[in-house]
Order: C-alpha cells, then sequence, then structure tokens
C-alpha cells in the first residue's frame, strides 16, 4: 500500500475529532449488542477498515504506529510509513501488542486487596470507592503534614503524561518522582553528557555507515530502537543502490547475540575487558598515526596505558584483530561504533560508553552523516523526572527502610520483577503502609497494592511521546484511542487529574483540565505557539492537530542537521578503566561468567503474557514457551550436562533451575540466560513459566549513572536431572536441529565476489 | 453542472450476464493459464535480513493463526505459515549463523497440487497457489508433498481465550479441525489491492501499492513482492540479480520466492582455507547467476539449476 492511500484512511478516520468520536459512541464491551449500531458512528462502516495513527509503548523506542480497526476492534497493528524512527516496519513485540489490548488477564475494573500482599487476592470495588480511598490516603498524608513521604514510581514518560505526573506530584508536595524500566539506557546517557555534553541519546545513522563496530549492542533485537537501527542495517548492507559500498558489521561480545549473528566478524572479547579493548584500539589508531584531529599529543599520553600487548591479553583479543580494527574503523569513512546493554552493564559501566564515544571522536564520527548525529534539543523538555540522579530506585529503598515512605504510587511499571531480590525492594515495598497502583495487569509490583486502579493501554488512551533518540532531528508521536477502552479502565492522565481535584484547595485549582485529553491539547497548543517550523506547517492550530492526528505526530522536514562536538582529554580522564571490570564471587567456587539479556521477545518481561511471544521461537535458540541457559558445547561436556537437561545456576545471591541449551556462540568460561520470564505473577499464560535470572543477581546500582550492573556476577553450574518431554519445565525449541545436512538452504556469496558484482539499483 | 443521463440505444444496451462477462474480461486477462494475470513474486535478501522474527508474528497478526502450546510444538505442530530457520556452522570462536525466513514458497509446479484428491490446492489465475478451506477433507496429501515443509494441518479445533478473539480477523478465514492450510502470500491484501486498483479506475495494482503483512512488518527491508509480469517492478529487477537462487530449486518446483544470498566469508576462510571462495568463483563463472554457492563440496551435481525465470 502506498503512503497516499494509507493517509486517505486514517483521513478519513479523523473527522471531526478523530476516534475520540468513535471512542464516545461505542457500546462497552463491543460487540455486547445483537446490533451494536443503529446509527452507527461517523467514521465506521462495517466491512471497512479505518487506521489511527499512535505511538507504539511496548518498548522505550517510540515506533509510529497504525492500528487497523474494524467495527470497533483492533485487528493488526503496522508500522507507520511515515513515521521518521521505524519507516514502516515493527519488531515483533510491536505486532504482539494487540494481545496485551485483548489479554484475557486484564484488569477489568477497579479492585481492592484481600490476600496478603503479593497474593493477588482482590475484590471488585466501585470506581468511586477507589478513586475515594486513594483521594482520601494521600489528603490524609498531606493534612499530616507527610506530603514528602509521598513515592512515586512510574515507568518513563517522555510525553505530556510525565509531564502531568511530575506536576502533581509537585503540586502535592513530594520531590519523590522515579521513573523506572530495566532499560532505561543511563550510562548511555551519562556518557553522552561527560564527553560531548548532551544527556540526550544521540542518533545513530547505520544507515549510512560503511564500518559499524558494535560493543554488544543488539539492536536487531532489543537496544535502543530496533526497528529503526535494523532499517539502518538493511540499508547499510544493500540500500542505497549501485553504485553504494556494503557497510561492515564487526561486533565484540562474550556471547553471540542476534546482532552478532549478523556481523562479518565476532569478536568475542572476554566479559568485562570490552572498555579495555575499546581504547587498545584507540591507542592503536594514534600510535599508527590514522588520527586527524587536535591534540593528539594529549590524547596519546592518556591512552599510553592500554598497550596492544597486555590489552591483548586482558580481553583475550588478538593483537593482529585489534590492529586490523583499528585501521578499518579509521580508514573506513564514515564509521561507527556503538556500545550497549552488554557493555554498559558491568560495574562501573560508564567508562564503557565513554571508551565508546572516544573511538568515535578519534575516528571523526561525531558529527558526520554515517556517523554519530547530535539530537537537537527535544521539543518538549524533560523535566526533573529525567534527571539521572532522580531516577534511583536506590532513593526510594533506603527512604522506605528507614520509614519515609509512607504511601506509594506504582504506575505502570514493574519493579518487583526487574530489580534483583538482594536490593530489598519486597520489604521496601512492604514497609509503605498505603501502596496503589495503576496497572492493566496483576503483575509482580501490582501484586503488591492495597488498591489497584485499572488503566487503558495504549490502544485506548490518549497521548504523546517525544521519542528518544530522535532521527538528528526532533520527533513527536501522538497517541490516539484506536478502540474503546475494552473494560472499565480509565486513562492514567484522567486518574492523575481525579487524585488531584479530590485534594481540593490549590492542588485542584491548578488541575482544572477537566479531562487528560483537553489538557495534552492545550498543551500542543502551547507548544504549536511557541514553535516556529510547527505553526508554519499548518493555517491555524485545528489544521496542525487534525494533521498531527493523520499522520501520528510532527517532525520536521528537513534532513538532519550536523552538529559536530570534540571530545576533550580533560573531560574523559577521570572514567577511564584501570583494569577489567570486576565480578561478585571468587573464581573457585563460581568459575563462570552470568551474562543475562533481553530476549526479542520477553524484553523487560512484559512480553511473557502474549501467546504469540511466548510461542515466538526465539530467533536465536527457537525455544519456546519458556527459559534456558546457553552453554559451549565444551564446558557442557565437562560438566557433563546435554541439552534439554535441568541445571541449577547458582550465584552468591541465590539460585534457579532451568533447562541447558548447548550454544555454539558463547565464550566457554560465560553462560548467558534471557530475561523476562519466571513470573510468579502476570496473568495464566506468563505465570509459573521459566525462571527469572533476576533473581539470582546482586544489586548494584550505579552511583552516578543510577544504571543496575546487571552483568556483574559469576556463577557455578550443575546437573539437576530431566524434566519430562513436552512439561512445562522441558526445553521445547520450533526446530529440529541448526544443521542443513548438506542442503544448502542458505546460500552465500562471499565479500570479495560480492565486490565484484555490487548492489542492485532499487 | 446539469445532470444529463446518456442516451444509449436499446440496441446497445448489455444484458447483465454479458455485462459480468465484460467485467471478467476486464479482470482477467483471456489465457490467463498460459501467462499469469499477475505473477506474484517474493524476493528475499538475506544479506539484509536480521533474523528478527517479526515477519513471523506479524504474519500470527494478520492470517488468524492459533496458538497451539509447548507440548503440541514440541511434537513438531507449530501453526506457523512463515518460520524462521536459523543454521549454525563451525566451533567456538569461529562459528557462522544464517537465517532463513521460510513460508509457502507458491511453486509453479507445485507437487502439492497432484496429490489432492478434492482439488483443495490448486493455482489460481495470479500464479498462486491457493488452498480452499471448505473442500480440504484433510488427507494431510499435501504436507507429504511439499518438499518445504511448509504446510501446517489443524490437528483440533484451536480456541481462543476472551477477549483474545476479538483480535481475530474477519478477512480471514478460521479454520477447524481437519483442514490443511499455510502461508496464501496474504490473498487478502492482494484481493483489497485489486479492488482499490479497480476503484481508481485502474486496470492494475501498481508495483509497492501490495505486501503481505510480513514483508510489511519487515524493519530492513528484506522481503519485497510485487508483480513478475511487470518488469519495472521492484521485484522483476531484484531477480536479476547475480545472487538469486531457488530454495531447494534443483528439485524444479520453479517457486515463486526467490532468495537472494547472504554475502559472508565461508567458514574457515579467515583460517587460510582458500578452498570455499575459489569454488564460489568457479561455480559463479560456470553456471551464471543460478550457479550454486560458495561450498565447494556441496557442488557436486555441477547442472544448471531450473530457477531461471519464467
Ligand atoms: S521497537 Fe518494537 S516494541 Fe519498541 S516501540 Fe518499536 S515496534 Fe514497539
Ligand atoms: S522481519 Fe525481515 S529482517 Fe526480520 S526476520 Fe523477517 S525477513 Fe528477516
Amino acid at each position: 500500500m502506498k503512503r497516499r492511500d494509507f493517509l486517505k484512511y486514517i483521513g478519513a478516520g479523523v473527522v471531526g475529532t478523530g476516534a475520540g468520536l468513535a471512542a464516545a459512541k461505542i457500546a462497552s464491551p463491543p460487540g455486547a449488542k445483537l446490533i451494536p449500531y443503529l446509527i452507527p458512528p461517523k467514521d465506521m462502516i462495517p466491512g471497512v477498515a479505518t487506521w489511527y495513527a499512535s505511538v507504539c509503548r511496548q518498548c522505550g523506542a517510540g515506533c509510529g504506529i497504525l492500528v487497523k480497526v474494524l467495527e470497533g476492534r483492533a485487528k493488526k497493528v503496522e508500522g507507520n510509513p511515515l513515521h521518521p524512527v521505524n519507516k514502516g516496519g515493527l519488531c515483533a513485540r510491536g505486532q504482539s501488542g494487540l494481545q496485551a489490548l485483548y489479554n484475557p488477564d486484564r484488569i477489568v475494573g477497579p479492585m481492592k486487596r484481600s490476600g496478603d500482599r503479593g497474593s493477588g487476592r482482590y475484590t471488585p470495588i466501585s470506581w468511586d470507592e477507589a478513586l475515594k480511598t486513594v483521594a482520601g490516603k494521600l489528603k490524609g498524608l498531606s493534612d499530616d503534614g507527610n506530603a514528602d513521604k509521598l513515592w512515586l514510581v512510574s515507568s518513563s514518560e517522555r510525553g505530556h503524561l510525565g509531564k502531568l505526573a511530575e506536576e502533581f506530584m509537585s503540586a502535592y508536595g513530594s520531590k519523590n518522582h522515579i521513573e523506572y524500566d530495566l532499560f532505561q539506557n543511563k550510562n548511555l546517557k551519562y556518557a553522552g553528557g561527560v564527553t560531548v555534553g548532551t544527556e540526550d541519546v544521540p542518533f545513530y545513522d547505520i544507515e549510512n555507515t560503511k564500518y559499524l563496530l558494535s560493543f554488544g549492542a543488539d539492536f536487531a533485537s532489543t537496544w535502543l530502537s530496533p526497528v529503526g537501527l535494523s532499517h539502518g542495517y538493511g540499508q547499510m548492507r544493500q540500500g542505497g543502490g549501485k553504485k553504494s559500498k556494503r557497510g561492515v558489521l564487526v561486533q565484540v561480545e562474550p556471547r553471540m547475540s542476534l546482532t552478532g549473528a549478523n556481523a562479518d566478524k565476532w569478536v568475542p572479547a572476554r566479559p568485562g575487558s570490552e572498555a579495555i579493548l575499546a581504547l587498545a584500539i584507540a591507542r592503536e589508531i594514534l600510535a599508527k598515526g590514522y588520527y586527524r584531529g587536535s591534540n593528539a599529543g594529549a590524547w596519546k599520553t592518556l591512552l599510553a596505558p592500554y598497550k596492544l600487548a597486555s590489552a591483548s591479553k586482558a580481553t583475550d583479543v588478538a593483537a593482529e584483530t585489534i590492529s586490523k580494527i583499528a585501521y578499518d574503523l579509521a580508514k573506513t569513512t564514515p564509521s561507527l561504533v556503538i556500545g550497549g546493554d552488554a557493555l554498559s552493564s558491568y560495574k562501573d559501566g560508564i567508562s564503557g560508553q565513554v571508551a565508546v564515544n572516544i573511538l568515535n571522536h578519534l575516528a571523526g564520527n561525531i558529527g558526520r552523516k554515517g556517523g554519530v548525529l547530535i539530537n537537537p534539543e527535544r521539543l518538549l523538555k524533560a523535566g526533573k523526572r529525567a534527571i539521572l540522579k532522580n531516577q534511583k530506585m536506590t532513593r526510594f529503598i533506603d527512604a522506605s527502610l528507614a520509614g519515609n515512605a509512607k504511601a506509594l504510587i506504582i504506575d505502570n511499571t514493574n519493579p518487583v520483577f526487574t530489580i534483583p531480590k538482594s536490593s530489598k525492594i519486597m520489604q521496601a515495598i512492604r514497609e509503605v503502609s498505603f501502596v496503589v497502583s495503576f496497572a492493566t495487569f496483576i503483575d509482580e509490583s501490582s501484586a503488591m497494592s492495597d488498591i489497584i486502579l485499572p488503566t487503558n493501554t495504549f490502544y485506548e488512551d490518549w497521548g504523546d511521546d517525544f521519542t528518544e533518540p530522535g532521527v538528528g532531528m526532533g520527533v513527536a508521536t501522538i497517541m490516539q484511542p484506536a478502540v474503546a477502552p475494552v473494560f472499565k479502565t480509565k486513562s492514567r492522565g484522567d486518574i492523575y487529574i481525579a487524585l488531584a481535584k479530590a485534594q481540593g484547595g490549590k492542588l485542584a485549582d491548578k488541575f482544572d483540565h477537566g479531562t487528560f485529553n483537553k489538557y495534552l491539547k492545550k498543551s500542543w497548543k502551547k507548544l504549536y505557539n511557541s514553535n516556529k517550523a510547527m505553526a508554519n506547517s499548518a493555517l491555524t492550530f485545528t489544521d496542525f492537530w487534525n494533521r498531527l492526528l493523520e499522520n501520528g505526530g510532527w517532525w520536521p522536514k528537513s534532513t538532519p542537521r550536523t552538529r559536530t562536538r570534540n571530545v576533550s582529554v580533560a573531560s574523559v580522564k577521570n572514567y577511564l578503566p584501570k583494569a577489567a571490570a570486576k565480578f561478585e564471587g571468587d573464581k573457585s567456587s563460581y568459575p563462570l561468567n552470568l551474562l543475562v539479556y533481553p530476549s526479542t521477545g520477553m524484553y523487560d518481561g512484559r512480553g511473557a503474557n502474549s501467546p504469540w511471544l511466548q510461542e515466538f521461537p526465539d530467533t536465536m535458540t527457537a525455544v519456546v514457551w519458556g527459559s534456558w541457559v546457553e552453554i559451549n558445547p565444551k564446558t557442557a561436556e565437562k560438566l557433563k550436562i546435554k541439552e534439554g537437561d535441568t541445571v541449577s545456576v547458582s550465584t552468591p545471591s541465590g539460585s534457579i533451575e532451568l533447562p541447558a541449551h548447548i550454544y555454539a556462540a558463547i565464550r566457554p568460561d560465560t553462560i548467558a540466560i534471557p530475561i523476562g520470564q519466571g513470573h510468579t505473577q502476570y496473568g495464566r499464560i506468563a505465570k509459573d513459566r521459566g525462571a527469572n535470572p533476576l533473581e539470582i543477581l546482586p544489586f548494584i546500582e550505579d552511583k552516578k549513572s543510577g544504571e543496575l550492573a546487571l552483568n556483574s556476577t559469576r556463577a557455578s553450574l550443575s546437573r539437576k536431572g530431566r524434566a519430562k518431554k513436552g512439561s512445562d519445565d522441558s526445553l521445547v525449541r520450533a526446530a529440529a536441529n541448526n544443521f542443513e545436512y548438506g542442503r544448502d538452504y542458505t546460500k552465500i556469496i562471499s565479500p570479495a565476489e560480492f565486490a565484484k558484482i555490487g548492489k542492485e539499483d532499487v | 453542472m446539469s445532470k444529463k443521463t446518456k442516451y444509449i440505444d436499446p440496441a446497445d444496451r448489455k444484458t447483465i450476464p454479458e455485462r459480468i462477462k465484460d467485467q471478467l474480461a476486464a479482470y482477467r486477462v483471456p489465457g490467463y493459464y498460459e501467462k499469469f494475470d499477475y505473477h506474484w513474486t517474493m524476493v528475499i535478501d538475506l544479506d539484509r535480513c536480521n533474523g528478527c522474527g517479526s515477519c513471523t508474528t506479524a504474519c500470527y497478526a494478520e492470517n488468524n493463526l492459533p496458538v497451539v502450546g509447548k507440548s503440541e510444538v514440541g511434537i513438531g505442530r507449530h501453526m506457523g505459515w512463515l518460520r524462521l530457520e536459523r543454521y549454525v556452522e563451525g566451533e567456538y570462536p569461529d562459528v557462522k549463523v544464517r537465517f532463513l525466513p521460510v513460508m509457502c514458497q507458491h511453486c509453479d509446479s507445485a507437487p502439492c497440487e497432484l496429490g489432492c484428491p478434492v482439488y483443495a490446492t490448486y493455482h489460481n489465475q495470479d500464479g498462486l497457489n491457493v488452498q480452499v478451506y471448505n473442500r480440504c477433507v484433510g488427507t494431510y496429501t499435501c504436507a507429504t508433498y511439499c518438499p518445504y515443509d511448509v504446510r501446517r494441518f489443524n490437528w483440533y479445533t484451536y480456541k481462543w481465550d476472551t477477549p483474545l478473539e476479538q483480535q481475530l480477523s474477519p478477512e480471514v478465514t478460521i479454520r477447524e479441525m481437519g483442514i490443511m492450510e499455510k502461508c496464501s502470500f496474504c490473498i487478502q491484501r492482494i484481493r483489497g489491492a485489486k479492488d482499490t486498483a479497480k476503484d481508481d479506475g485502474r486496470r492494475r495494482v501498481k508495483d509497492g501499492e501490495v505486501s503481505p503483512a510480513c514483508g510489511q512488518s519487515c524493519p530492513t527491508g528484506a522481503i519485497s513482492f510485487g508483480d513478475l509480469n511487470d518488469p519495472k517492478s521492484r521485484v522483476s529487477i531484484l531477480a536479476k540479480s547475480k545472487r538469486r537462487y531457488n530454495l531447494l530449486g534443483d528439485l524444479n518446483t520453479r517457486p515463486s520466492v526467490i532468495y537472494l544470498r547472504r554475502v559472508q566469508e565461508p567458514l574457515h576462510a579467515s583460517a587460510g582455507h582458500e578452498t570455499g571462495m575459489a569454488a564460489a568463483h568457479n561455480t559463479i563463472a560456470e553456471h551464471g547467476s543460478t550457479a550454486d554457492t560458495a561450498h565447494a563440496i556441496k557442488d557436486t551435481h555441477g547442472k544448471k539449476t531450473q530457477d531461471g525465470g519464467h
């Protein structure tokens, strides 16, 4: 389907107030009546699909989506081809969002706790009662002069919902607003602040690069902005027409990720030594005189300790490989270095991300097409809640254990599942006398609350997102309800407004927005009035707003402006690692490094309640419906572990049992476990399935950035037995094996041969 | 403007059957059984594909595929119409992985079509291998004949826990126990595009106007779809690529899915085994674009495979 045709469809849907119109008229739940529409809503023709443009919130990337709606029900989600981030593509999790909307275990109405905290036993109550109870508790707290003992832990929200929540907290009188998600790229942001002076994540122009060096950045499955970066990857490989050279990918990581599987060279450096490797490459660039920038002398002195020979020993990477990477990186223009979760989730992970930026600087990639593009300031400024040190979960845990948290709001995030047990997060929540959750599901965190206020999913709600990273220019994406709420749920924004209203006095006066929808529109009017490019793009605000809903957002038409930034020696000198990262657990009792990673389907665990994602064969292993631990064949042989055996993985912080998967592409001294399974709540599909590796990690939160050091422990492995075939604890793969038996299904052509034929002109 | 009805001489007025005939002629090219109306073709560029699996889930969403559960997957009853295969060779640290999305290849000489006793699977005027659900009696013959293992059998009538069923698309039939199913190239989307073309007063669907759900979702742009009869279409250009090959091409099933080779150093090439690269050079020189791969050992048949366009 061509863009123009899409627009026609969307356009049809946004007569007047867009989805709001349909939303208001659809009986809830849809389809309850035999003849639902005697007078059908304006934008609904039976049998003809209406497409609503909105934003995907299955991860932090913020891809633009189009939701196909037939007779008031969402049938399919597709990437919005106009959207500059994902350009029409979507990932498997984005596709599966509909199974969150129509999940059989959604919370259908407000509830109050009737069992112990964590038991997940609740009785239904009315919205009136629920809001009254919560508002009453908050009122009581502030009347006692304890307003500052209210805590809010929410998912990270870059749009107006986050702003509203921040306004709510400060008007109420509490500074305790933490935005928490497991993957927030905090070290990456912090390192950006140190090196290039902005904590906004830059745009990595993979599409136009010719040499991509990635330190554990798994953008093919989950990292940063998977769809956008994968689009770039496809273009780097075979886009750009006949004359364009094919870009090369080198991936450094101890366990081959999906991205690593696509690399031209996979470099399995010793875990924790990646930053050293990066700096040794940097030193090589200087030593060989490839560096063209200023201050070469100072850089040389700074990087002198990272000698080739010693680095080769520390990293377990051949000296020739290091030299070759240095040569290719410096001599290929443009080149690009990126650093992902694997690099930054060691202790002192900031140093790794700083090293990545040093490399980009030395290779001349910052501010260059095909390199690192600094994003302009965001269209909606990030508030205090986005300051890294405010986002640390230890703030809440310490305060609560010291008796300084009397009430807690958990809004759409699941810290109990994603923060290691050793953090005492459970005790901290138990200490709070009143806990309320704004949630769509009873998950491990909302199960700890006294009252649950059920919220809309992003298909049923208004909102917006100011995408980070942008694409070298600011991107704002709008969220509009594609369908009416399936159950008795409310907009998160409306809940904040209702709670503020009920407090009376000044707080209520400040929150006279009416509904969140009105607040959103009003705020956008302000943006429109203050932003020249926006104002020039439409005659009136109404025009602008309608176009916003049609296109799914607003972004400048221009191509990204390149801003060069220099990384200075002075800025980085305190961030260089002295030695490879340290790990918990001594080598004799815990001989293996444990690596945990977000799996393609489950991400941080939120995918686990989708039947599609459970049955989605994991991209690298083809495992379905469960967890596994990846073991190198040699290591497995030594420990007498066979494919599918149940093994116990122990760390100083605990142990879990799960089936073994023999994985050829992992270092013999490393094992890896995907994150996402092992839920104790979260509905029938997710519950009691597999194991959660986060449970056995030490809790190490970076003092500066607040990032969790997930890969900072050693582990031991022992065989426990074997689960019954096909049982819940067994290992089931959707593929019989990984061999071609000489049938040559996947044909290849060597790079040298390919250079002779070149790309196709499409 | 005044509305004036155009006068038509009664002699020129057509009967309803005549009009239907005219419309059909406008819709189908006579002689389509020799040259399809459209020759829907898919080109999958394995050098773009990064194995993200988005395509497989998009197919579930589009085509009402049932979820069968862990133990059923364990006995090979996964219902995915499109599967992502992964192949691993070598030993640590020299490991090579390759991905291969496989769906019904819509072969022009489809082995499955020969076996069906009730003609539930046949070739339509667009060159699609289609499956008529309410004709299928579940003999499983087609699935045993298919060399690509892409046909899926409904061992049960699968259920969706409410309200998951609200997502089911009314544009695709929900299958019952005993029915065979498989990738349809998203025929409902093709029909939609043809209808749009007709409503716009066009004879033909434009290139790029229609894509199956998998291709629509693919972030890397690995899956292209279009009409091979149109020499200017994206697939026609890609089909001429020197990297093209057909899956199990030597079976001469004449698939409508064309793969483009991934660019990858053969295993051990870096360790000084030059044979692989030398072999690749020879085979491409000898057999042109359809020749076998860089793996010298595998290239023993020495015949030209029969996937060279039609
Ligand atoms: S990357 Fe996937 S999950 Fe994340 S926003 Fe995009 S489509 Fe959604
Ligand atoms: S969606 Fe595209 S890149 Fe992802 S696995 Fe499918 S074909 Fe490959």
